[in-house]
């Protein structure tokens, strides 16, 4: 009788303490603005275009799963607000003229600053 | 008559003001005084909570308005006076405009009954215990007002529920009361006080330490804390009684909330810990030789740091329990109250009637 009294507030006793010591650990939020998270060495972020590398084969354009992002005839397009940066067009270019970089903070209040043009010679 | 009042009364009665005259303004800034308290308090316990559950869940916590964020509750409360003031399509108009205000003026009242040092009490009432039960259980009814008329399902839910765990959290509240008037023979705040003073040992935890921890939860489920928050049980009523409320009339709510979180504890502080008076049984200024008036000041100060202090160790407790653990069930809360804290009430209450039949042999 009296241990069905005590063993719920052990149990009680025992979840406050082991809040308490959670307190005393390290904090788990990164202060973003101020403070980066170290990038993984496969990050997909923004891709770069290398225009002397680029023979115009298209291969890009063919293998990007969401249609409409890349676009090839007389300047090279990407639209960053519809890529979903899965990174197919990096692997499947031939001559390497589609690199990904790690820069992620792409956030504009412009649309128009989402999408890259290149001419090609 | 406090040395404050004395000064007060010496210094107006110079230049031939009538005596009523002193007593109402006497009265009017003892209400002042109550009331700045309480903004102090509500505006430093919102941001006080914050940062302590982020401290508990291992966050920052608001840090982006002020210093180390300690602006962010009066931008809140500069946001939430622009709010938009929605009345719901099936609301009951007049009994929905006034629930906030029923819920919001009882707090205020409550703090005159404080006693917050041995020379500023600002209403000394010979029922005091009664008294502060009685208007803090007017809360409630505003709560089930708000429920009622704002003609939504949950809202009227939340109500029921607060008015339901209000009766069963109140009734082991007034027997563990009973216990305290017994003990120190008068239902005068500033008489429990004082007789509690000069040591540790003569604070009423000491003979009723069961009913100390039957008061504090049964505190914390009129209160609607974490642990017994089924009123606005935020996962099922979505919010619950202040559903419909926005602007001003939420930050009414809101803010009674937090002003009967430092009151109960101060309340408690007075019943069970001793109150204003020092742990140590001596006052710093004690030591110190000042002149009379400047020395009493002091003793003043010293008394309500105390009385501070002491309420804010129990807010640190509630805080910590808020962190700690998940909602309660309604009907295990309802059977807590009434299986286990009356039986042990009154348990507590016949232990204090052994003790005090003991002494008076003495």
């Amino acid at each position: 009788m009296m241990y069905s009294f005590i063993k719920p507030l052990k149990e009680l006793a025992k979840g406050l303490y082991i809040v308490l010591k959670n307190g005393f650990k390290s904090d788990v939020t990164l202060m973003y603005p101020e403070k980066k998270k170290i990038l993984n060495d496969n990050f997909r972020g923004k891709i770069k275009y290398n225009k002397e590398k680029c023979i115009k084969c298209r291969l890009c354009q063919k293998v990007c799963p969401s249609k409409g992002t890349i676009t090839i005839d007389k300047e090279f397009i990407i639209d960053f607000s519809q890529c979903i940066f899965c990174a197919n067009c990096v692997e499947n270019c031939p001559k390497g003229a589609l690199q990904i970089t790690k820069e992620y903070e792409l956030a504009s209040k412009n649309k128009k600053d989402l999408i890259f043009k290149e001419e090609i010679n | 008559m406090g040395i404050f009042e004395l000064i007060f009364t010496e210094y107006l009665l110079k230049f031939n003001v009538p005596l009523w005259l002193i007593f109402l303004l006497r009265q009017i800034l003892y209400f002042i005084f109550a009331a700045a308290i309480m903004v102090i308090m509500v505006l430093f316990l919102v941001l006080f909570e914050r940062k302590y559950l982020a401290f508990f869940t291992r966050r920052k916590g608001p840090d982006r308005v002020g210093l180390y964020g300690c602006l962010q509750t009066a931008a809140d409360g500069i946001k939430i006076l622009f709010k938009e003031n929605i009345l719901p399509k099936n609301a009951d108009k007049f009994i929905y405009f006034t629930a906030p205000v029923i819920v919001f003026a009882p707090v205020m009242t409550v703090y005159l009954l404080i006693p917050f040092s041995q020379d500023v009490i600002p209403y000394s009432s010979n029922t005091g215990i009664l008294l502060f039960l009685a208007i803090l259980s007017l809360p409630v009814i505003g709560v089930i007002f708000a429920g009622y008329s704002s003609g939504n399902k949950y809202s009227l839910i939340g109500g029921i529920r607060s008015c339901i765990q209000a009766v069963s959290a109140e009734i082991p509240l007034f027997m563990v009361l009973a216990g305290i008037i017994i003990l120190s023979n008068s239902m005068n705040l500033n008489d429990i006080v004082i007789l509690q003073k000069d040591s540790v040992f003569n604070w009423n935890i000491f003979p009723s330490f069961l009913g100390f921890i039957i008061f504090f939860v049964c505190s914390l489920i009129t209160l609607n804390r974490i642990p017994f928050d089924f009123p606005e049980a935020e996962s099922e009523l979505a919010e619950g009684y202040n559903c419909e409320y926005s602007g001003m009339k939420f930050a009414m709510f809101f803010l009674g909330e937090y002003a009967l979180t430092f009151i109960f504890s101060a309340f408690t502080a007075c019943l069970f810990l001793g109150g204003y008076n020092s742990p140590f049984g001596c006052y710093l200024s004690d030591f110190l030789n000042f002149p009379l008036i400047t020395g009493e000041i002091l003793k003043n100060l010293e008394q309500f740091f105390w009385l501070i202090l002491k309420s804010f160790v129990l807010i640190l407790i509630t805080m910590w329990i808020r962190a700690a653990y998940p909602r309660f069930r309604t009907d295990k809360t309802l059977e807590l109250c009434w299986y286990i804290f009356i039986p042990l009430a009154l348990f507590n209450l016949m232990v204090i009637c052994f003790i005090q039949y003991f002494r008076g042999m003495l």
